[in-house]
């Protein structure tokens, strides 16, 4: 008797469980592969941490998401995976965009919907995309740099990682918009800060001793701009010292707020998520078949920095 | 007769102290390329840059020495920085904030330390382990974000003592702890044996184990506070700090001069080590040195220093075994 109870009750488990994963199955008919480059990178964890947000607005939608942690081959192994597991649809955030070029092309043969984003892979046939222009980003700042860096002014510039595409369109923005038409402008030190505040808290502290001059801080984004605001934070020489960002950063807005930094472009990893996530509905229910579409990258400045620091006090990175 | 002494004793202090007349034509050098290269200012830019990886370094060098070593450094680093950082935000206490950093680096490295006493795990692979669960953990507890705006905490990387930036003066305090653990204890006189011959140790009556543990437990501290110490500089908890740490500390413990196979290394070495990859870094900024150029050449240049320091030390090791050797020996091994 005991032994009939047992199985009686083990059976009603097993059917419970099944009947519970096939109701969970049913509710969502769509499975999303997020790939992110590296959840170690803030920003690839804001965008992480606002797909899976918006992904609950999308009860036919369930997202997985993915860590590459920087690497190429992770990331490509991921996205074979997804095609194996069979996803409906991938969300790629390329480390290197030529390196996932032939596994996103590859899934496309393999019939699986691909949006890339952040930056996004050009020119496959089939895939879709979602970015902020990078080129861009750092136009907005140039342009605006170009009428307030005074004649003949010292400058330092610091650049993201070689190779990165994001770093290599914004570092050419600044060449195109600034440096080819200001020829008065003299650039004292430039060097590679992979991002990384605290590189280029080192660097500025070298230039700041090689140079007597320095007016303007060019940098790639607002990590680094802000690592060498830090080091000239007390020093009255460097009050009047112009600073530039890309990234729209928690910290650069505070620092713009302050009158500290100049300004920023703002990649919004919200609207980035929110446009993805609505792409990839549109792209499952068959609403469109392929798009490719960039984020507005509104310029930051005093004057208006107050509406974008309240996007940060949704985050919670700003209290 | 004298001068032949002063040719000797020149060969003492060229093959004992090569490290340090390595890093003494450096500064020579640089500043003969960089009148700022002494300044008082730049001089306190440097020590302030290499606070944090130095600190890191005395620890690793306990552990080379011992026969172990520390690849979790860097994600303990950043793991203690940010509790640390996020202690300080809930309770805005400075000695609460540093207790939690201290405290989180000696707690990894305790569990290091059993991994490789009680399940004679490998200590590469040991804290191997832990470099991924500490950044995980790091990662975890913040979701990847910074913390910003953290206040009165930046005092321990900003603030100076006189003259001495904070950072540097702690870097002092660990330098000058490491030198008496080293030289002034029986704890430090084990480590030594264990890294040489753990089993001649174990013999002499050491308990190896316990070594082991303690020389974790103090890199451990010397982690937590790095940890913050760095977070403090750049006024931000950053999850993602202290990447590729681990091995900046040994390349600092390594050119200084102690032995990858154990049993040989000094608190002094150590820091002459991480200054002249200090003085690399810097000296290659001040003159506009291209960034992928300056890669090339602080390679070069660490291999020519440790080349020289290994060629100094082979030829002392080769004149003493001469020096004991009787006139027939001496004759065979010229024959």
């Amino acid at each position: 008797m005991k032994t009939l109870m047992k199985t009686f009750r083990t059976v009603t488990a097993v059917a419970a469980l099944c009947l519970a994963t096939a109701t969970a199955v049913q509710a969502q008919d769509y499975k999303v592969a997020f790939i992110a480059r590296a959840q170690a990178d803030s920003f690839a964890a804001w965008l992480a941490n606002g797909i899976m947000e918006e992904a609950k607005k999308y009860p036919d939608i369930k997202v997985d998401v993915m860590d590459a942690q920087a690497d190429d081959a992770k990331e490509n192994a991921f996205i074979e995976n997804s095609v194996a597991n069979k996803y409906d649809l991938i969300i790629v955030q390329p480390n290197n965009g030529e390196a996932q070029r032939p596994y996103v092309e590859q899934a496309v043969k393999d019939g699986v919907k691909v949006i890339t984003t952040n930056a996004r892979i050009k020119d496959i046939p089939g895939s879709s995309s979602v970015d902020a222009d990078p080129y861009e980003q750092a136009a907005v700042n140039a342009r605006l740099a170009l009428t307030q860096i005074p004649q003949d002014a010292n400058v330092v510039v610091l650049n993201g990682p070689s190779g990165n595409m994001h770093a290599d369109m914004r570092r050419d923005a600044w060449q195109k918009e600034f440096f080819d038409k200001r020829s008065d402008v003299k650039i004292v030190g430039e060097q590679i800060a992979h991002w990384n505040k605290e590189e280029a808290m080192r660097y500025m502290e070298d230039w700041v001793q090689a140079n007597e001059k320095i007016d303007a801080i060019v940098s790639m984004n607002d990590n680094m701009a802000a690592g060498a605001l830090e080091v000239i934070k007390d020093d009255p020489k460097f009050d009047k010292i112009l600073a530039y960002g890309v990234d729209g950063t928690a910290e650069a807005m505070l620092l713009i707020q302050s009158g500290r930094m100049t300004s920023t472009a703002l990649q919004n990893a919200y609207d980035l998520a929110e446009k993805n996530m609505s792409v990839a509905h549109d792209l499952l229910t068959g609403k469109i078949t392929q798009i490719d579409t960039d984020i507005d990258c509104p310029l930051v400045t005093k004057d208006n920095v107050a509406k974008f620091i309240e996007i940060h006090k949704k985050s919670g990175a700003i209290k | 007769m004298s001068n032949l002494i002063t040719r000797e004793k020149w060969q003492t202090i060229k093959s004992r102290y090569s490290i340090y007349l390595v890093l003494i034509a450096m500064i020579i050098v640089c500043n003969s390329l960089n009148e700022n290269f002494l300044s008082p200012r730049n001089i306190s830019n440097i020590s302030a840059q290499i606070s944090v990886t130095t600190i890191l370094a005395f620890g690793e060098t306990i552990l080379i020495i011992c026969g172990l070593l520390d690849l979790s450094c860097g994600s303990v680093l950043a793991l203690a920085g940010v509790l640390s950082v996020y202690a300080f935000k809930e309770t805005g206490s400075l000695t609460v904030a540093f207790a939690v950093g201290l405290l989180v680096g000696v707690l990894c490295n305790f569990i290091n330390g059993l991994l490789v006493r009680r399940f004679n795990i490998p200590a590469f692979i040991a804290t191997l382990a832990m470099m991924t669960v500490a950044r995980g953990c790091a990662l975890l507890f913040t979701k990847g974000q910074n913390i910003y705006q953290i206040g009165d905490y930046v005092w321990f990387g900003q603030g100076k003592i006189g003259f001495i930036p904070l950072p540097v003066f702690f870097m002092i305090i660990v330098g000058i702890l490491t030198w008496y653990i080293l030289g002034h204890t029986s704890f430090g006189r084990s480590l030594y044996a264990v890294g040489g011959n753990e089993e001649a140790a174990r013999a002499s009556g050491i308990n190896v184990g316990r070594i082991k543990i303690g020389a974790y437990l103090i890199n451990g501290a010397f982690v937590g506070l790095a940890g913050i110490l760095l977070m403090a500089r750049t006024n931000v908890g950053a999850p993602n700090s202290g990447q590729g740490y681990e091995f900046e500390a040994l390349t600092a413990a390594i050119i200084g001069g102690t032995s990858f196979s154990g049993g040989l290394g000094t608190a002094g070495g150590t820091l002459a080590g991480a200054f002249i990859v200090g003085f690399l870094n810097n000296i290659m900024n001040l003159t506009g040195v291209d960034s992928y150029l300056q890669q090339v050449i602080k390679g070069a240049i660490i291999a020519l220093a440790v080349g020289y320091d290994m060629w100094a030390k082979v030829n002392r090791t080769r004149k003493s075994l001469s020096a004991v050797r009787s006139p027939d020996e001496r004759k065979e091994a010229k024959g």
